[in-house]
């Protein structure tokens, strides 16, 4: 048995034509997916050179749902890019040493694009299940294949762009850059695969979107959320996963807030006694699922008022929970001096359950779910 | 446009260093990650394109003419989206302390859509076959 080699595929369908109206889709939904990564990535770090928009208070549930609108829509366009290109895998090497070098050079970037563009839809995908099957951080490694991905996308567009132009700029039936055996008929028009390959992105979202955009809740059979939970909002993380006991919330409880040597304590009665604000705030979370929700609490900038706070300072944000990457967050002096951003007590008018962060938790808004800190013990203004 | 393509080249050629840079000098568990970056396209293309190409062809010389388009169409839709279900059909990630995470009927869902696939698909048939 020899190995199989590019002419014995010979469907008119696995023609330039298709792969570069697939792949201008496909090109589309990984730049959205990089830029609405980056935002996120840039939300969740520590320092902000450019501090990040406090407003709008959407805008981070707006890029998530996006994020990972265009990753899902990405699925199919992929598995069919890659399906219409499959017979090049068995391409021989030319002759020659300066053409055997760029043979090799292009099939490494081809290799590194397609490695990493499997490796950011299905870790982006699982994270959303919230499934780690890996010993790697998501976070760093999605961020760093991200670059990967987009980087050898660039590259790989460098060396198709005049392929690409003749296809997109000729007819979709044209053959002109059409492998010679290409020419047997397939069950469907190349128009047809398109459009086959269009519904199936569009059907691939529909399953998921409900858990970030509320009107489709019903026809999201696949969202990793109904959007249903404690007080009509889903929970992340529980109280019992973060290890919240009765103890640390119980009548002992007191929210520390420590400006230098200035020190105030203020027990639960204590907060419930000053001015409630209540703010209609989404929470986010990196997983791409959303919902809007109604919080009453006291405002960040009024407790900070009772130490002398200055304004503009960053506030060193401490949870109750003993452990955890999320036990201790910052909140950057812009979010901290923000007028809607709260010290919340109770969400939807009801006092917050145990898993929504009792007795007390941070929002924000236009900041991710991860950051909105539950179970808060301590806010410290940094020097 | 030779300009053009050397910019995008270097350009993709400096940020996809710096993407490896971050994965080596960031990350941990580097083998973890190569054997993840590498399975993708084994699976892909050692399993997932053979697959695709062994059921196509025998399905299709089974299939009535009248049904190979329609049939062809439901198996781009409903295999791609069966494998964006496969973490939340095996449920995977579900912890017992939050009953908020994954907390839909999935195989119920699926079989929603995999009945109207199917059932556009015969619908899609018949109606081809009668044209005929």
């Amino acid at each position: 048995m020899r190995p199989p080699s590019p002419e014995d595929f010979r469907s008119r369908l696995r023609s330039p034509a298709v792969t570069a109206r697939v792949g201008l889709w496909l090109g589309i939904c990984f730049g959205i997916a990089f830029v609405t990564g980056l935002v996120s990535h840039y939300a969740q770090n520590v320092d902000h050179p450019v501090p990040f928009p406090a407003w709008p208070a959407w805008g981070y549930r707006v890029t998530q749902g996006l994020h990972v609108i265009t990753g899902t829509a990405a699925v199919p366009l992929l598995l069919v890019k890659l399906w219409s290109v499959y017979p090049l895998l068995f391409r021989r090497p030319e002759r020659g040493l300066r053409q055997l070098v760029l043979d090799a050079l292009e099939r490494g970037s081809i290799a590194v694009l397609v490695a990493s563009a499997l490796f950011q839809l299905t870790t982006g995908l699982l994270n959303s299940a919230q499934w780690y099957p890996w010993a790697f951080s998501f976070r760093a490694s999605h961020y760093a294949v991200a670059w990967l991905a987009i980087g050898s996308l660039l590259v790989h567009i460098a060396v198709k762009l005049p392929i690409i132009r003749r296809a997109l700029t000729s007819d979709v039936e044209s053959t002109v850059d059409d492998r010679p055996t290409a020419t047997e008929p397939g069950v469907l028009s190349r128009r047809g695969l398109l459009r086959t390959t269009f519904l199936a992105s569009g059907v691939a979202v529909l399953a998921v979107a409900g858990g970030t955009v509320p009107f489709l809740r019903r026809v999201s059979v696949f969202a990793v959320r109904s959007g249903e939970g404690p007080q009509g909002v889903p929970v992340n993380k529980s109280a019992a996963a973060a290890h919240i006991t009765d103890e640390l919330v119980g009548p002992a409880y007191r929210l520390e807030i420590v400006h230098g040597d200035r020190n105030v304590s203020l027990t639960r009665e204590d907060l419930q006694a000053m001015e409630q604000r209540t703010e209609s705030l989404p929470i986010a979370c990196v997983e791409g699922w959303s919902a809007g929700a109604e919080w009453t609490g006291v405002r960040v900038r009024d407790l900070l008022d009772l130490v002398d706070a200055p304004s503009g300072r960053d506030v060193d944000v401490y949870s109750l929970q003993p452990s955890g990457p999320y036990r201790h967050t910052v909140l950057q002096g812009n979010f901290a001096d923000h007028d809607r951003t709260l010290v919340a007590l109770a969400l939807h008018g009801e006092p917050l359950s145990r898993d929504h962060g009792e007795p007390a938790r941070l929002i924000a808004p236009d900041r991710p779910g991860v950051l909105q800190t539950k179970w808060l013990a301590r806010l410290e203004v940094s020097p | 446009m030779t300009a053009t393509r050397w910019g995008l080249g270097v350009a993709g050629a400096a940020l996809a260093a710096y993407g490896a840079w971050l994965a080596i000098s960031r990350g941990h568990d580097h083998l973890d990650l190569a054997v993840w970056l590498a399975g993708g396209v084994l699976l892909h293309d050692g399993v997932l394109a053979l697959v695709v190409l062994v059921l196509g062809a025998a399905v299709l010389r089974l299939l009535p003419q009248a049904a190979k388009a329609p049939a062809a169409v439901g198996f781009v839709v409903l295999g791609s989206v069966t494998l964006l279900a496969v973490p939340v059909l095996g449920r995977f990630g579900a912890r017992a302390d939050n009953p908020t995470l994954l907390d839909r009927g999935y195989w119920a869902g699926w079989l929603v859509v995999a009945g109207l696939t199917v059932g556009a698909v015969v619908a899609a048939s018949l109606v081809r076959s009668r044209r005929r």
